[in-house]
């Protein structure tokens, strides 16, 4: 797999999707021998776990709580 | 045997309860407002508990309830005037030439350094809806490709392009903000590369 190819398949990698064994054996080899690409897959994983833990963490209000249990007993 | 009323809100409430901090999160997003936001979710409750016979049991009820927020959301929430307040596409998805510049750190680092979850929760805020809905489910909430394609009733190819151009929106938004906030020591990219070698 060449950088051209490894950047292609890069956001298939990080969201898990789509890639074969092969693929995906081919895109870790590819990491371990190219230093930009690693530097940049790294980059992309980092960021992602960045706004993945900063949007997850975002308390639900109590009183919703509440109104959700009384929407679903006014049936 | 079919289930009596009460029955049903048991089975309800037990699928609905350990995702209300997802709905509640997503309906944030994409109203940008609380109160908009709990309004939201107790939309989606109504609805979804009216059509709950229409659900079949042991399928994915995740992915039916976040289906029903996000077209609760489109219908009822998002006006057209919305669109047209927004930025252009091509302007948003120009490559950013600010980049935030540290000595001894590249600026990838500084960027993930430099952001907080204001501005994280900011950018994905003003990205356009079509973007911003994929963002959301696909990358924050961690819906499949295929998940993320039903849920919105788009295509599998049209969820990865959208995918790739909010990716490089909300690229471009961090490093705007993250640059701002470094403006003593701001400089293009390649200015930071050729200051260091």
């Amino acid at each position: 797999m060449d950088c051209k190819e490894a950047v292609e398949k890069l956001y298939l990698y990080l969201d898990g999707e789509i890639l074969t064994p092969q693929e995906r054996k081919d895109f870790e080899e590819h990491l371990r021998i190219c230093r930009k690409c690693c530097e940049k897959f790294d980059f992309e994983k980092n960021l992602l776990n960045l706004i993945k833990s900063n949007c997850l963490d975002t308390p639900l209000p109590a009183t919703l709580v509440n109104k959700v249990l009384t929407v679903i007993n006014s049936f | 045997m079919e289930k009596t009323k009460d029955q049903q809100k048991i089975l309800f409430q037990e699928l609905l309860m350990p995702e209300l901090g997802a709905l509640f999160r997503t309906a944030l997003r994409m109203t940008r407002n609380r109160e908009d936001a709990e309004d939201l979710v107790q939309e989606t409750t109504t609805k979804a508990f009216s059509a709950i016979d229409r659900f079949e049991e042991g399928t994915n009820f995740r992915a039916w309830i976040f289906k029903i927020l996000t077209n609760t959301f489109i219908n009822n929430y998002y006006r057209v005037r919305e669109r047209n307040k927004l930025p252009s596409l091509d302007e948003m998805e120009e490559e950013s030439a600010f980049q935030p510049a540290f000595e001894g750190i590249s600026p990838e680092q500084a960027l993930l350094n430099t952001l907080t979850k204001e501005d994280i929760q900011k950018a994905i805020d003003v990205i356009p809806i079509d973007f911003k809905s994929v963002v959301v489910l696909n990358l924050v909430e961690g819906f499949s490709y295929k998940e993320t394609a039903e849920i919105l009733d788009i295509p599998i190819g049209t969820v990865m392009s959208r995918l790739h151009r909010g990716r490089k929106i909300l690229q471009k938004l961090l490093w705007e903000y993250s640059s701002s906030k470094n403006s003593t020591e701001k400089g293009t990219k390649e200015e930071w590369t050729a200051k260091k070698q």
